[in-house]
């Protein structure tokens, strides 16, 4: 099928009523979760997992999908009017929206931020469009020890860009890992650490541990400080910005979009990182850096449009190679497993649909989004003000209803209310859960080509390092390892010496 | 978390590796040309000791240099954390004995009380709408609930 026969099949599919209505729900609902400080996409898309099981996984994806784009469109409002980011690629937002708010321009803050939000989204399907079939054409030839790889490779870029403690970030990948072993072995069919516990044969399930991880402990975290905010009162006039502000972020736009979808291609990358580099980048080139802070239109315009080409970038792995580059693409990759698809490089030719459907509802819902932000921004305005006390049950609720569901096994509830505990504990300490759920979630696919390479290659490591793509990862994965390693070491160097 | 107690997750993870390598133990370890059902958690097991090592000792050198003493920025609320946590396991608990009805809407009492300082005639009405409402809605998408004694 050629890009344009796919594309056009594609705006079929998502044009009919109930997809059209799932990509509505799915970009309101995320426009609203980025919006509301408190929860992020990956919280919202696990708590909504459940009801998408008696749709079509064309369906269930749009929908899905939706609030991860939506929610990158939604985190800027919070950064601009509240000083408080919605979620956290638009924590950099917050530096010089919220400065524009104060001078006033508010308007063309959140202008802006949704206009280059929707250039750069559009972006991010276009390159995502001419990509996904060159690549899959290459991923076809991946063996086990490819993927084995890739996936290391993987883990180990996530555990690099690690906020905190990269020796943290490591112990969590691991966590995850182990989680992942619980319940039947898939090979052998030997139970794993389940005690017995019918609950525990078919492994920890993905849908508690996430809400856990994300929903429970934001909540938990949440009930430490005041639970009211305020916001700064600002007329919002003017939403389309003027032509100096087009100038000067015109530049910002393009960068924003190219360095964007790149990032957001490369596993471990993603929004938030995306959104940080546009950032830097943007000062350096400035003729004006000192205005960076102070309420510089460009400091909105290139971090707001790098996020949203990054939540294009990171479909490519997903849906070519079946790897999902960031914890919010795990959960995508969870809920495409439990509606029987495997994502991958056969995906273009098995299902056409999915693939398509989803490159076509991202067109849609951007330009559903560009609606929501601009002309509806005073709706968002009021949401913003639901006092958290309010918001509070109601999230627990969901997750509470949304985790019984999926198997109406009260037990899968207990499991979330416990890796909510952890999450905050684990948050507590410093602890990153991001790698933990990109963990858990590539562990049984990580797990099985591994242990098939080594039945391939009757034992020998060396098949990892024989074939070029697997050795390229490896070797990639080691620099990495090394590089961290020795800043670790030349950091505590002194310490121990004393 | 103040560093001295930095010392506990490193010591938990410790003790979680160690547990990991013996329970996979006898599962089968299998060798390279045939790896076993407790191959994958022994190798993690093993990996996570090794990582947990430099942690521990990273606290135990922080705790001597007392690089730990700076305090802690605001006091938190963890009774509000500990009651709501302990809340959601009664729920657990209750939601089967009760029926979905009455236990959310006895939980829901409790969370709209903590979470805000509103009037109990507003706590009330909330409690009991949300519930009411999240039935009707939830039902009618196929989702069914425990009824409980009060059979609803």
């Amino acid at each position: 099928m050629s890009v344009f026969g796919g594309l056009l099949s594609g705006f079929q599919i998502v044009l009919q009523p109930a997809n059209f209505l799932y990509c509505f729900i799915g970009v309101f609902i995320g426009t609203l979760i980025g919006v509301l400080p408190g929860i992020g996409p990956i919280g919202a898309m696990s708590i909504l997992l459940p009801t998408t099981f008696g749709v079509s996984p064309v369906s269930a994806i749009i929908m899905l999908a939706g609030i991860y784009y939506g929610a990158m469109y939604g985190g800027s409002t919070t950064s601009i009017l509240v000083n408080i980011p919605g979620e956290s690629a638009s924590v950099v937002t917050c530096l010089d929206g919220y400065q524009m708010a104060r001078n006033g321009r508010a308007g063309p803050a959140l202008g802006i931020s949704a206009l280059g939000s929707f250039i750069g989204g559009t972006f991010s399907i276009v390159a995502l469009m001419f990509l996904a079939n060159p690549l899959a054409n290459v991923a076809l030839k991946f063996g086990p020890p490819e993927y084995f790889s890739l996936m290391c490779l993987c883990l180990t870029i996530l555990i690099y860009l690690a906020k905190g403690s990269v020796l943290k970030a490591i112990v969590m990948g691991l966590f995850g890992l182990l989680l992942s072993t619980v319940g039947l072995d898939l090979t052998t069919g030997k139970p794993r650490f389940a005690y017995g516990s019918a609950t525990l044969y078919d492994g920890i399930g993905m849908v508690p541990l996430v809400m856990g991880l994300f929903g429970i402990s934001e909540v938990f975290t949440n009930l430490e400080g005041p639970l009211e905010r305020v916001i700064f009162k600002s007329k919002l006039k003017n939403l389309f910005p003027n032509l100096d502000d087009w100038k000067r972020s015109a530049g910002p736009i393009t960068r924003g979009s190219i360095l964007g979808f790149l990032l957001g291609i490369l596993p471990g990358g993603g929004a938030i990182t995306s959104s940080f580099v546009s950032y830097t980048v943007e000062k350096k080139v400035s003729k004006h850096p000192e205005e960076f802070g102070k309420g510089a239109i460009e400091g909105v315009a290139g971090p707001e449009t790098a996020n949203n080409a990054a939540a294009g970038g990171a479909f490519v792995p997903l849906l070519v190679l079946g790897i999902p580059p960031n914890a919010v693409m795990a959960v995508l990759l969870g809920a495409l497993i439990i509606q029987g698809v495997a994502p991958g490089p056969t995906l273009i030719n098995d299902h056409p649909d999915i693939f398509w459907g989803v490159i076509a509802s991202m067109y849609v819902g951007n330009i559903m989004l560009l609606a929501l932000n601009l002309p509806l921004i005073g709706m968002w305005v009021k949401v913003l003000k639901v006092p958290y006390g309010i918001l509070m049950p109601l999230i627990l609720l969901f997750c509470l209803i949304g985790s019984y569901s999926l198997g109406n096994n009260i037990y899968d509830v207990v499991i979330m209310v416990i890796f909510g505990i952890v999450g905050y504990i684990l948050n507590k300490f410093e602890y990153e859960v991001a790698p933990l759920v990109l963990a858990f979630i590539l562990g049984p696919i990580m797990e099985t080509a591994f242990r098939r390479s080594l039945i391939m290659s009757d034992g020998a490591f060396s098949i990892f390092w024989t074939r070029p793509i697997s050795a390229a990862s490896l070797i990639i994965a080691a620099l990495l390892f090394a590089s961290t390693g020795l800043a670790l070491y030349r950091k505590t160097k002194p310490m121990i010496t004393e | 978390m103040k560093e001295k107690y930095g010392i506990v997750p490193g010591l938990f993870w410790i003790g979680l590796s160690i547990y990991a390598m013996i329970g996979s133990y006898p599962l089968g370890l299998g060798d390279f040309r045939d790896p076993g059902a407790g191959l994958m958690p022994f190798l993690i097991g093993a990996l996570l000791f090794l990582t947990s090592l430099p942690l521990v000792l990273k606290s135990i050198v922080a705790v001597k240099k007392r690089i730990s003493e700076k305090a802690e920025s605001g006091k938190i609320n963890f009774t509000k954390i500990v009651s709501v946590a302990v809340s959601l396991f009664l729920y657990c608990f209750f939601l089967q004995k009760l029926g979905y009805l009455a236990a959310t809407t006895l939980l829901l009492l409790f969370l709209f009380k903590t979470a805000s300082s509103r009037k109990w005639r507003f706590v009330i009405i909330a409690s009991v709408l949300t519930s009411v409402v999240s039935y009707l809605g939830f039902t009618f998408l196929g989702l069914r609930f425990p009824r409980g004694i009060l059979g609803i």
